[in-house]
């Protein structure tokens, strides 16, 4: 994607300056005093769990090792597809197996999405690099680093020649699994936030029985997780404009800022879902 | 029991319908070029390689599977609400989704071409005519296959999520897992298949795809042929072992210790996939061997 | 895709397109609200027509944010669009008649914080970044509220016990087990999360405009015109689902205005296609080029 014009970070820069981390602080601030004014304490707790969910999703799309349009022609390592859909694969397939388990408690239904998210991409990972190795030929090599830092294999020899390199080496599968654990976790823990608020002030709203607001409360837990999820996962994928290697790569440093983002963006975010049934 | 026998029967029906769909899409994305290979189509003719290929750029393959997917289910629901028999509803749903990827395939195709005029590549009717069908073909397969997995997970095995909203969620699965495999199978090997075997395409090739085949021009029923021999199922296998595993792990699993009994086999089946990777990485390492000496020089 | 893309020249001034996109929207939606006023649905398609007016306008952002080249695909700008736009829309719908400017204000609200966020935060520093994610912002919440309109014959959350029709109540009664609460249609557009579908139905529809018509030769008035055939396509399938919600006469009114409206674009678009294509060929060979090898 380098011949796309536009200014761009060449890497160098992971930090955040001072002023638009302050105004993302008061931002942050702002929102949790609205929140605390007007959803006591259900909501409270509800936002704060947002908030960490937005995080796990922000910092997990970090790990998905995607290469874009060149990965599709062995010319550099990754999965060939956008990070930004590939992290939402992952992490929606995980929503669906934590939905599933929302009633076996908030924790075995986060720990069950993440399971969810990463059996997916370990389950895509392990494909890629079987086509490419026993459908191309190619073994896995990376362009950013000398060495594997899980195995310590030497890649810069397997890079075949004009390409940054090719395949997912071990680091890039690990980190794959890795984001899609986190992404289950956080789409997870967003949706039985809502939902925990939904069930609790629907029936109320709407003048009616627990059993008859179920399946809104789900089906508008389910499209706002779906929604931040979204959000989140694209603003991740413009910190790092779009392709990376895996925790390995430069880009991964980036990080910080990402989290600060997706930190603002879920109680944003949050703070409107949870305040639907609130006010 | 009888539960748990019907659940995994259910369970392996899915699975087998994942895989139909899987393989469905990936040889529909290779016919039409839709996802990353697109950028290789969309490339040649300003290198000065006008060619006779489908260049049907959509969006990323997840989003537009997405909405395929989603609107088949949605459109089944509301024929549902209607009292309509099921099956009927699923069949009414795919088709008219698949209705709406057919248009969507030649306006994208008509624009991007047009928008290529610059560099003389003309706009092949022939094209839209014979391939559009075909990818509409195999889409109703994918679609048909998935929106019957959602409504089997909604309705037989009791998940809350309504069905519309399964099919956002697997639609995006689907493509992800699809564009995944398939892509670099179609991308690399087929569109270039005069580059070296074993080895990825040197960035200097890029634009170089191969226009003709064993008689007269290639088209996209021809790379439609090649991908359906191992891009398409392996893709196809890896849709169905995440729906079917993932389906496995909570209706065998899901009662044991309180739920926690799904997380361990899930665990495990992860941690056998990271092995098995692990495994083919070495053996390609040790039987394809580097292509050039070690310790000479380090890549920047 | 290593297409350069270039910034817009000529054609019609984005301010046009917004503010034309933007009141042509709200006025779309306030006569769909005329179901409400009048105790009817036929004038859900309005809620169609209004969607359609705002995706034109956003596709049109989309192809000014994407001149900077913002690193991912066009797609997920459609992605980010729909993501914010769907939660600024279900907040909105609590406040009945005003929900559309709620919604206009509250996605405009999100749209410029996440604009900071990935212009400041994530140092992407592109001059229209918060702009164009403000405009996007708004464009999801005002496609979704159309589309919601059409499909469901009103865009509020509250009780609006007097539009289900007998048939629908009972279906709804069978539907969620209870004749008494949460039935109307657009609880019933909720909890059957059709809004799942809107939501994509939407988002792919934005971006398929500029996605499909990027390259050196693109033109403002294709882009639109593909954009405008997206959205009445959409509104095609909208109002087969809108039969299973809102009275069949109404359903069937919006899905011969979109067949319509379908014809007609799909048709023009083809039409501005040949236009511009170098040349349109059947079942022709691949013409010799000179400086081809």
């Amino acid at each position: 994607m380098s011949a796309l014009g536009g200014p761009k970070p060449a890497g160098g820069s992971t930090g955040i300056a001072p002023v638009p981390a302050l105004v993302s602080l008061v931002i942050f601030v702002i929102i949790f005093a609205v929140m605390y004014m007007f959803g006591g304490s259900l909501g409270m707790t509800a936002l704060i769990g947002i908030v960490i969910g937005g995080l796990l999703i922000g910092f997990g799309v970090h790990f998905v090792p995607v290469g874009g349009a060149p990965a599709a022609m062995g010319q550099a390592p990754g999965i060939a597809t956008g990070v930004a859909m590939l992290a939402a694969g992952g992490g929606l397939a995980g929503l669906f197996g934590g939905a599933w388990a929302a009633s076996q408690g908030t924790v075995v239904a986060v720990v069950t999405g993440a399971i969810g998210g990463g059996l997916m991409l370990a389950i895509t990972c392990f494909f890629v690099n079987f086509i490419y190795i026993y459908g191309m030929g190619i073994p896995a090599a990376s362009g950013k680093v000398k060495k594997d830092p899980i195995t310590g294999d030497s890649q810069a020899e397997y890079k075949s020649q004009g390409t940054e390199g090719h395949g997912l080496p071990f680091v890039s599968f690990v980190g794959g699994v890795i984001g899609g654990i986190l992404g289950g976790a956080g789409g997870t823990l967003i949706y039985l936030m809502l939902l925990n608020v939904y069930q609790t002030s629907l029936p109320g709203v709407m003048k009616a029985t627990a059993a008859q607001v179920a399946p809104i409360a789900v089906s508008l837990a389910g499209m706002f997780a779906i929604g931040m999820f979204l959000v989140i996962a694209v603003l991740a994928a413009y910190n790092i404009t779009g392709t990376i290697e895996g925790p390995h790569d430069p880009k991964f440093k980036r990080f910080p800022r990402a989290l600060v983002a997706s930190a603002v963006a879920s109680a944003l975010c949050g703070v409107a879902a949870i305040l639907l049934v609130m006010v | 029991m009888v539960d748990i026998v019907f659940s995994i029967g259910i369970t392996a029906l899915a699975g087998a319908l994942a895989t139909v769909a899987g393989a469905a899409e990936d040889v529909e994305s290779d016919i039409g070029s839709q996802g990353d290979p697109n950028s290789q189509v969309q490339l040649a003719p300003q290198m000065g390689y006008i060619h006779r290929i489908y260049n049907k750029a959509i969006a990323g393959e997840p989003p537009a599977w997405g909405l395929w997917i989603a609107l088949g289910a949605g459109i089944a629901w509301a024929f549902m609400v209607m009292q309509l028999n099921p099956i009927l509803a699923i069949v009414l749903g795919a088709g008219l989704a698949t209705f709406v990827q057919g248009v969507y395939s030649t306006t994208a195709y008509l624009g991007r071409t047009a928008s290529l005029s610059k560099f003389g590549q003309p706009v092949y009717i022939d094209i839209i005519k014979s391939m559009t069908t075909v990818t509409m073909a195999h889409a109703f397969v994918a679609i048909f296959a998935t929106v019957t997995i959602c409504y089997l997970m909604n309705a037989a095995l009791g998940h809350p999520f309504p069905l519309p909203l399964l099919g956002l969620v697997w639609g995006i699965a689907l493509g992800a897992a699809g564009s995944a495999t398939g892509n670099p199978y179609y991308g690399k090997e087929r569109q270039y298949q005069t580059q070296n075997f074993g080895a990825g395409v040197p960035i200097s090739a890029s634009g170089n795809i191969v226009r003709y085949a064993e008689a007269g021009e290639r088209n996209s029923l021809d790379n439609g042929f090649f991908t359906a021999k191992l891009g398409g199922p392996a893709s196809g296998v890896c849709f169905g072992l995440i729906v079917f595993l993932e389906l496995w792990r909570t209706v065998l699993f899901e009662n044991v210790g309180a739920g926690w009994g799904a997380i361990i086999v899930g665990v495990i089946i992860i941690l056998i996939f990271t092995v098995m990777d692990r495994f083919i990485e070495v053996w390609a390492r040790k039987n394809y061997g580097p292509y050039t000496k070690p310790t000479e020089e380090t890549s920047s | 895709m290593s297409v350069k893309i270039e910034v817009i020249e000529g054609g019609i001034p984005h301010q046009k397109i917004l503010i034309a996109g933007l009141v042509l929207a709200v006025i779309g939606l306030y006569l769909s609200y005329l179901n409400v006023l009048l105790g009817t649905q036929m004038f859900a398609f309005f809620g169609g027509l209004a969607a359609i007016a705002a995706l034109v306008w956003g596709s049109h952002s989309i192809k000014i944010l994407a001149s900077y080249g913002i690193g991912t695909g066009v797609p997920s700008a459609g992605m980010i669009a729909f993501g914010s736009g769907v939660i600024a829309f279900l907040f909105a719908t609590k406040f009945g008649v005003l929900a559309p400017i709620v919604a206009i204000i509250l996605a405009a609200i999100i749209g410029a914080i996440l604009g900071y966020l990935a212009n400041e935060v994530l140092s992407m520093h592109i001059p229209v970044m918060i702009k164009s994610l403000t405009e996007m912002a708004v464009v999801g919440a005002l496609t979704l509220m159309g589309f919601s309109a059409m499909i469901s014959g009103s865009f509020t959350f509250s009780a609006l016990t007097s539009t289900p029709t007998s048939v629908i109540g009972k279906l709804l009664a069978m539907f969620l087990g209870s004749p008494n609460a949460a039935t109307t249609s657009f609880s019933l557009y909720i909890g059957g999360a059709l809004i799942a579908t809107v939501f994509l139905l939407g988002a792919i529809a934005i971006q398929h405009g500029f996605n499909a018509c990027l390259g050196p030769g693109w033109k403002q008035d294709r882009m639109l015109m593909l954009t405008a055939e997206c959205g009445f396509l959409s509104m095609i399938v909208a109002a087969v689902m809108s039969a299973a919600l809102i009275n069949p006469a109404a359903a069937i009114l919006s899905f011969i205005i979109g067949l319509v409206g379908w014809y007609y674009t799909y048709m023009k678009y083809i039409e501005l296609s040949k236009r511009d294509a170098a040349s349109w060929l059947d079942a022709k060979p691949i013409p010799e080029v000179v400086e081809g090898h």
